[in-house]
């Protein structure tokens, strides 16, 4: 069994922007929670934490305890503006 | 038979044509939000809007709008439409039309709609100025919403 997977993750408007990319793939320990590659994100791009941000998993809002598994789709992004 | 519709476009929405798509036999009122972009905010001129989603999310989350509606409101169907990409001042972006046997449900679920959309689904503006541009950022710090911070 491997000791680490890929997962995909998405940023969109502002934070597109500061990460300067839309996508990427990021490996993570097999067993890692979501909440894991947020953390990662932030301490990456401090800049990021001057936002409200909000985290998905696979297209539902994240509550940072989901357990990653390969394939997954994450998306990063502030609070929505829509309307 | 529900009629309920949610959709994603790049291209100029037609009021009327969503409205009317959803009147079922049994309905005698229909409310429709027409939201359109705003020359002025706050005093501050916009130039014009760029809207961007995660479409794919954004979908789900308007159908969760939707079934939840129909779970508080004395409605029969619901049509949601939201465009993406550069729009001018005076265009419409979001239309939500709601049809109900009476117009009293129709208003309050239109309402509570554009409200949880402006807070749950992954749709974000920029405001384009004569000297810059501008991500607009959501009020969401909502306790069903997780946030980075918390």
């Amino acid at each position: 069994m491997s000791e680490t997977i890929r997962v995909k993750v998405l940023f969109f408007g502002a934070v597109a922007d500061e990460v300067g990319r839309r996508v990427d793939e990021l490996e993570v320990r097999t067993g890692a929670p979501s909440k894991s590659i947020f953390d990662r994100l932030l301490s990456d791009y401090p800049s990021l934490s001057t936002h409200k941000l909000l985290f998905s998993v696979n297209q539902n809002y994240a509550t940072g305890k989901e357990t990653l598994k390969t394939g997954d789709e994450l998306a990063i992004f502030t609070a929505v503006s829509g309307g | 038979m529900r009629m309920d519709f949610f959709e994603i476009t790049t291209e100029r929405i037609s009021i009327e044509s969503i409205a009317r798509r959803i009147v079922p036999p049994e309905c005698g009122a229909t409310v429709t939000l027409d939201g359109y972009v705003r020359q002025f905010t706050k005093g501050k001129e916009t130039i014009y809007l760029v809207y961007e989603a995660y479409e794919e999310m954004a979908l789900k989350e308007m159908k969760k709008l939707i079934d939840q509606a129909r779970d508080q409101f004395e409605i029969v169907n619901i049509g949601i439409v939201h465009r993406l990409g550069r729009l001018e001042i005076g265009e419409t972006s979001v239309v939500i039309s709601v049809a109900a046997p009476h117009r009293r449900a129709a208003f309050a679920a239109c309402e509570w709609l554009i409200m949880e959309l402006k807070r749950t689904v992954p749709i974000w503006k920029k405001e384009v100025y004569t000297d810059g541009e501008q991500w607009i950022e959501g009020q969401s710090d909502s306790p069903s919403l997780p946030t980075a911070q918390r």
